[in-house]
């Protein structure tokens, strides 16, 4: 490790004025952060830790959404989501390990928009709402590629508002040393319409699978995605996978996701 | 009799409560120093400049060294003086060590070594086979050659004939102890070295050359490791080396550690293999005739390569008479890691090779792999009436031939018939998940194949209080080699456990010792340990003898007792008694297997005291969909003779067959186009974790005792079980079958993507 300043501010008009600092840089559960600052990926010279701000913590029903502190950790989200919106407590659930669960928090994983995490495919997939220090961006909006999102410098994400769908699921084939995804798919059926997308896939991050919406809209069943396919053009071809497997679990985790629908 | 006890590990709760001692543990004197390698960025090329001078001036660092710096040998190899320590103007692999720092924190070095600037003017590295035999880059002049029988006449009479291709993954030790040493400097040029190592004596050897002493002045200390799998018999002699050469040029102790990352890149990793088979075969599936050959990538250095590629060749009949056969090996120089030891030490790969030849023609003649198996067996040991007894095609006589006894005991404990019926019922009705399921056995040459070590040192003091002092050339590594050896001291004493304290392996007590790999440890150092304490106790029970005018061989050591015409003492009394009379209570021991010889260049002779066997029974479950699959179920039978110490036998089968399904599934090493490993640590990396064995898992040893003599008729037991693991691909090769017609050639290792693609091509699509 190298120096820093570490402050804990106690409300978000705080933890704000912090992020002010040009070198400043906000700290949520660290999971993804502190790894890059030991390899010196990054080197800021203020850490404003979001995890002692009671306002941005906690899980609640509000009216047909579920809002989600930014400062909540997976494990909370795993636990207290479950009633609610049992897809979204369930891909909670399964994110990396006890360890990075009890920590990170899902402020931390849309703000960093890994291109395999999980929650930018539940955001994207329920169509939420990202709340910002500042202001609310749809979560179309909001991711702009991999590592790449809406958010302004110091802007803090303070809770995220899922709309509950009558149905959901996330289907994941996991990496099996990370844990992340090798290819994620979530599954949200709306009155309006089914939103289904994709993570661990794309170069360009999570993404819509538009084809496979319009089929699942008009019927809700494993066999309306029979002979789509995503092109692997776009596709991730890594240490873990090729690009061709991977367009093809696109498919089988959709169809997977479908099934485990509930 | 402690012997055949199921004792717990020695060091168990030590371990658990982290109280256990390793290198990284031992204190330090203060002013001790750390070091760090700076590495090559590039896999292959001249090393025409290195601008150190940042690294130099980051805080902390003592001292920077190059290979010109060197006083004296610069070089780590164990066997053929190819392994600089540091690179002089050749570069030979990406991760290769440049330059050394010395620095005040272990951070420090660590840090300041990425500051150096190498200028490397890059040539085109050697990476796959094919551009290896296109550039004839290997080691030795040609390829090995072992056979027996007339191939072509078998060839030219057969009624079925296949061929086939098969690719072997390599494997990286993840020992949990990464690599470690600390050389603490004596005076009049003395070093005192604690090295993680299975393989003191040559730390010992390397350190005296580099330090320009003789072996006198270097003493290699090692408590225990933490896990070595044969990645620690080579690969600790660069950081022992660099800890010495650091020591006497500053004075001060010197310490080293690999990081994870580090250790990955730097060090080798068991060999990759291609496999390429032609073979024919009578209608019961009984091969007639095998051409096989192995092409091997060794990486840039030699390293143990020709042994290990030599006992793939040794293991390429596994359990099966091969009447006419032809085994072509050719090691292939690489800008790689340099490929070392692994469990197994090439047996695996030569093992699962033939394994792969049955299950495909089991496949082309729509028969129970398992039949087929068993009609190519070698005959039973037993079962010589009349007839010749079975030879390898090496020339072995195989007389110690289980394998019938053992599957028909697993057949029926797994209860094999009744869940082959199930598991092709299941797959009959044609869903997403298919099962597989397959029986596999093993056969496992014992003794070095080098002759000369097999020979093992012990040294056994008793007190004057009657505790006894047990020291022997073998080292701990997890293994629970000083418990089962501890046991045969407390067997010939007849004292209890608590009496005999193991202490760590130390060229200043027991010298020239081999390395402990081989699976030899228990066979050898139990010898020589069995050969000291019987020193002892002969000349105790004579002086009793005198005392109480008995025979000698009246003298019983027997629970914590000894007794001797009518007398009953402790043994402590006894053991001041003997003090007393000036009886020498201290005792040198020594080894040598007998009747073994063996000329790897004809490939002939008896290389083996004896075989090792085990069979495996494993059931999988595979995702068609996907190729995700996981272990359902194993049932193993393994043979280890008349077992020291079950408890540690049986923790030994477990994680050799862990390990073993590990290399052929998960555990995918990947290294880019320009030559730089990718899967550098645990999260790109997958080993075995608990989650991962199957949810029932029954494991047994076999009741039979060795026909060799070897201590109390045990069987080594370190390296065999590792190919148990072998049934895991071939459940796997079975379950992707019944996807298809064509055979599912399935190469190793299995991950879900290469499943996948086995369906395909089961599919014919
Ligand atoms: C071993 C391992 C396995 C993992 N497996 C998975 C997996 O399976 N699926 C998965 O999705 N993820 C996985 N992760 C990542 C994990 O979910 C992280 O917790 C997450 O990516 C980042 O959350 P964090 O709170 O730790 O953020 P931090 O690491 O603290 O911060 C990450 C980035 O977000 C910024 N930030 C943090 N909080 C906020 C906020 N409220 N508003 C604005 N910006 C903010 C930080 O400035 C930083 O740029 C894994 C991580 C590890 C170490």
């Amino acid at each position: 490790m190298y120096n820093f300043d570490f402050v804990k501010p106690a409300t978000v008009d705080e933890a704000v004025k912090a992020l002010a600092d040009d070198e400043a840089q906000a700290l949520g559960g660290g999971q993804t952060l502190i790894p890059t600052l030991k390899q010196r990926l990054a080197s800021p010279s203020k850490l404003v830790s979001l995890t002692g701000i009671a306002e941005m913590k906690g899980v609640s029903k509000q009216g047909d959404a579920v809002v989600i502190g930014g400062g909540t950790t997976h494990r909370t989200v795993a636990e207290e989501a479950a009633s609610a919106y049992p897809g979204l407590a369930d891909l909670a659930s399964r994110i990396g390990d006890p360890a990075v669960r009890n920590r990170g928090t899902i402020g931390g994983s849309l703000a960093n928009n890994d291109p395999s995490a999980c929650y930018p495919a539940a955001a994207l997939g329920s169509g939420a709402t990202i709340v910002t220090n500042s202001r609310e961006i749809a979560a179309d909006d909001y991711f702009q590629g991999m590592f790449t999102t809406a958010l302004e410098e110091g802007e803090i994400i303070t809770e995220v508002r899922f709309p509950i769908p009558q149905k959901s699921a996330y289907a994941k084939i996991a990496q099996p040393a990370s844990r992340f995804p090798l290819v994620a798919v979530f599954v949200a059926q709306y009155g309006d319409g089914v939103r289904v997308a994709v993570t661990g896939a794309s170069n360009n991050g999570v993404f819509r699978w538009s084809e496979a919406e319009a089929a699942l809209s008009g019927n809700f069943a494993a066999d309306a995605l029979d002979g789509l396919t995503v092109a692997s053009d776009d596709m991730i071809g890594d240490l873990h996978g090729t690009a061709a497997y991977r367009s093809h679990l696109v498919g089988v985790m959709a169809k997977r996701a479908v099934a485990a629908a509930s | 009799m402690s012997v055949a006890q199921p004792l717990p590990h020695d060091a168990a709760r030590l371990h658990v409560t982290g109280a256990a001692r390793y290198v990284d543990d031992i204190p330090t004197p203060r002013g001790t120093l750390h070091l760090a390698f700076g590495t090559s960025p590039a896999a292959a090329g001249t090393l025409t400049a290195l601008d150190l001078d940042a690294v130099r001036e980051s805080p902390g660092v003592v001292a920077v060294m190059t290979a010109a710096d060197l006083p004296f040998d610069n070089d780590v190899s164990p066997s053929n003086h190819d392994e600089p320590l540091l690179a002089t103007d050749a570069v030979h692999y990406l991760g290769q060590p440049l330059f050394l720092v010395v620095a005040t924190s272990h951070g420090a070095a660590r840090r300041a070594a990425r500051l150096g600037r190498a200028t490397i003017e890059k040539s085109t590295p050697i990476l796959t086979i094919a551009q290896a035999e296109a550039a004839d880059s290997r080691f030795e002049d040609g390829p090995r050659v072992y056979a027996r029988g007339d191939v072509d006449a078998g060839f030219a009479d057969a009624p079925h004939r296949l061929s086939g291709v098969m690719e072997i993954g390599g494997q990286e030790h993840f020992y949990l102890e990464g690599q470690a040493a600390l050389a603490l400097p004596g005076d009049n040029g003395d070093m005192h070295v604690h090295s993680s190592t299975q393989h003191p004596s040559e730390i010992q050897h390397k350190v005296a050359e580099a330090i320009g002493q003789h072996m006198h002045a270097v003493r290699v200390e090692t408590r225990r490791m933490g896990g070595g799998f044969g990645g620690k018999e080579s690969q600790g002699n660069a950081l022992a080396v660099a800890c010495a050469i650091a020591a006497r040029a500053t004075g001060r102790p010197c310490k080293m550690r690999y990081d994870r990352d580090d250790d990955m890149i730097i060090t080798g990793k068991r060999h990759d293999f291609r496999i390429t088979y032609d073979v024919a075969y009578d209608d019961a599936g009984r091969i007639l005739a095998l051409d096989v050959r192995h092409d091997t990538r060794c990486g840039w250095a030699m390293d143990l390569s020709l042994p290990v590629a030599d006992r793939a060749m040794l293991h390429a009949d596994n359990a099966y008479h091969l009447p006419a056969v032809r085994i072509t090996s050719h090691r292939w120089k690489t800008n790689h890691q340099s490929a070392t030891a692994f469990r197994g030490f090439g047996g695996p790969q030569g093992m699962l090779g033939m394994e792969r030849i049955v299950d495909h023609v089991a496949h082309a003649l729509r028969a129970d792999p398992t039949a087929v198996r068993r009609a190519n067996f070698y005959a039973s040991g037993g079962d010589i009436s009349g007839q010749k007894i079975q030879t390898t095609p090496y020339g072995q006589e195989v007389d110690d031939f289980i394998g019938h006894e053992m599957l028909a005991r697993l057949e029926e404990t797994a209860d094999y018939a009744a869940r082959r019926a199930a598991v092709d019922e299941w797959n009959a009705r044609g869903g997403v998940i298919r099962k597989g399921l397959a029986l596999t056995p093993v056969k496992f040459g014992i003794s070095f194949t080098l002759t000369h070590l097999n020979q093992a040192g012990a040294l056994v003091h008793v007190y004057a209080d009657g505790s006894i002092h047990l020291n022997h050339g073998g080292t701990e590594m997890g293994q629970g080699l000083f418990q089962k050896v501890a046991q045969v001291a407390a067997s010939r004493f007849g004292v209890p456990m608590e009496a005999v304290r193991i202490t760590a392996t130390d060229t200043a007590k027991v010298p020239n010792t081999s390395a402990t790999a081989a699976s030899s440890g228990s066979d050898l150092n139990g010898m020589a340990v069995r050969n000291a304490c019987d020193t002892i106790r002969e000349r105790i029970e004579l002086h009793l003898a005198q005392l109480h005018q008995c025979r000698p061989a009246d003298v019983v050591f027997k629970n914590g007792r000894v007794t001797a015409g009518g007398a009953d003492y402790s043994f402590a009394e006894v053991a001041a008694l003997a003090h007393q009379a000036r009886i020498s209570l201290s005792s040198t021991g020594f080894y040598k297997t007998p009747e073994i010889s063996w000329d790897r260049i004809k490939g002939h002779g008896r290389p083996f005291f004896y075989f090792a066997y085990g069979v495996a029974a494993v059931e999988v479950a595979v995702d068609t969909l996907t190729g995700e699959n996981r272990m359902l179920r194993a049932d193993i039978l393994h043979d280890a003779g008349a077992s020291l110490n079950p408890a540690l036998d049986i923790g030994q089968v477990e994680g050799g067959f862990i390990q073993g399904a590990g290399w052929l599934t998960t555990e995918e090493l990947v290294w880019n186009d320009k030559g730089a490993l990718r899967t550098h640590a645990p999260s790109t990396y997958k080993i075995p974790a608990c989650g991962d064995r199957p949810e029932v898992f029954n494991v047994a040893l076999w009741d039979g005792e060795n026909r060799a003599d070897t201590i109390y008729k045990s069987k080594a037991v370190g390296e065999p079980p590792l190919m148990l693991g072998i049934a895991t691909l071939m459940a796997l090769s079975d379950a992707v079958a019944s996807c298809g017609e064509a055979y599912p050639d399935l190469h190793a290792p299995a991950t879900a993507e290469q499943v996948l693609a086995a369906i395909h091509r089961a599919r014919g699509a």
